[in-house]
C-alpha cells in the first residue's frame, strides 16, 4: 500500500455541541393516585374500578409492599398508591 | 231604494281608495332587518411553525450566540472547526445530528447528536478539533433533523 492511499486516523478527534434551545424536556412520570380504602374493598375491587380488571390486584398490590404485608387485609381509612394504568 | 244605491256607490268609492292605500302602504313598508349576522367563531391559534434548518456556517470561532464570528470555508491544521446552525419553528424535541466525514469516499471523522427543545428561532454548534493538526484535504459536514437531512457544507483544510 502506498503512502498516498493511506488513511487520516481521526480517533483522536474531540468534538462537542451545544444550542441556544433548551433541551427536550424529559418524560413525564408516570402518574400515580392514591386511594382511601373504604369498608368493604378489597384490592381485586380496586383494581376493577381502576383498571377495569380485578386481576391487575397484584399491581397495587406491589405498588404498597410498604405498607401492606398481606393482600387480603387492607383496611377502611388506609392510603394506597395507584400505579397508572398500564 | 235609491238611497241605498247610492249609499253602496259611496261606500265602494270611499273603500277603494282605502283599499288601495292600505295595500301600498304595505308594499312600502321598510323591508326586515336582515338577520343579525352569527358572530365569527374565535380564531383558532395558529398553528406552530414546523421546525426547519435555515442555515448552516461554518468558522473557526463562535460568540456567545452560537454564531461564527466569520464564515469561512478554508481552515488551517490547528483550527477547531465550528458548525453553526440556525433552525426555526417548534417542536417538543429534535435529535440535530453532524457527520463530518474527510475525503471523497466520505471517511468518517466524526458523529455527533444534540438534544433541543425547539421553540423558536435558535443557533446550534457542533465543533470538532484534532490536537495533532487536520490532515489537509476536502471534508464535509452534514447536518440532519430527527434523522432527515438538513443540509451539508463542503470545507477544506489546507497545510500552512
Amino acid at each position: 500500500m502506498s503512502e498516498g492511499t493511506k488513511k487520516p486516523d481521526f480517533s483522536n478527534v474531540q468534538s462537542g455541541a451545544s444550542s441556544t434551545a433548551p433541551p427536550p424536556k424529559p418524560a413525564a412520570a408516570p402518574e400515580v393516585q392514591t386511594y382511601t380504602v373504604v369498608k368493604g374493598d378489597t384490592l381485586s375491587k380496586i383494581a376493577k374500578h381502576f383498571y377495569g380488571n380485578a386481576n391487575e390486584w397484584k399491581r397495587i398490590f406491589e405498588a404498597n409492599e410498604d405498607v401492606l404485608k398481606d393482600p387480603d387485609k387492607i383496611f377502611p381509612g388506609q392510603h394506597l398508591k395507584i400505579p397508572a394504568k398500564a | 231604494m235609491r238611497l241605498s244605491r247610492f249609499a253602496l256607490v259611496a261606500s265602494i268609492a270611499v273603500a277603494l281608495p282605502l283599499a288601495f292605500a292600505a295595500c301600498k302602504q304595505e308594499a312600502q313598508k321598510p323591508a326586515a332587518p336582515p338577520a343579525v349576522a352569527p358572530a365569527p367563531a374565535p380564531q383558532a391559534a395558529p398553528a406552530p411553525k414546523p421546525f426547519r434548518v435555515s442555515s448552516i456556517e461554518l468558522g473557526n470561532a463562535i460568540g456567545s450566540d452560537k454564531r461564527v464570528s466569520l464564515a469561512k470555508t478554508t481552515f488551517a491544521p490547528t483550527d477547531t472547526i465550528y458548525a453553526s446552525i440556525a433552525t426555526d419553528g417548534q417542536s417538543p424535541s429534535v435529535t440535530l445530528s453532524a457527520r463530518w466525514t474527510y475525503g471523497d469516499e466520505g471517511q468518517l471523522v466524526k458523529e455527533d447528536s444534540l438534544a433541543i427543545a425547539a421553540t423558536g428561532p435558535a443557533t446550534n454548534e457542533f465543533h470538532i478539533s484534532k490536537p495533532d493538526g487536520w490532515p489537509a484535504g476536502k471534508y464535509k459536514v452534514e447536518i440532519s433533523a430527527n434523522g432527515a437531512p438538513a443540509g451539508s457544507q463542503q470545507f477544506e483544510v489546507v497545510a500552512p
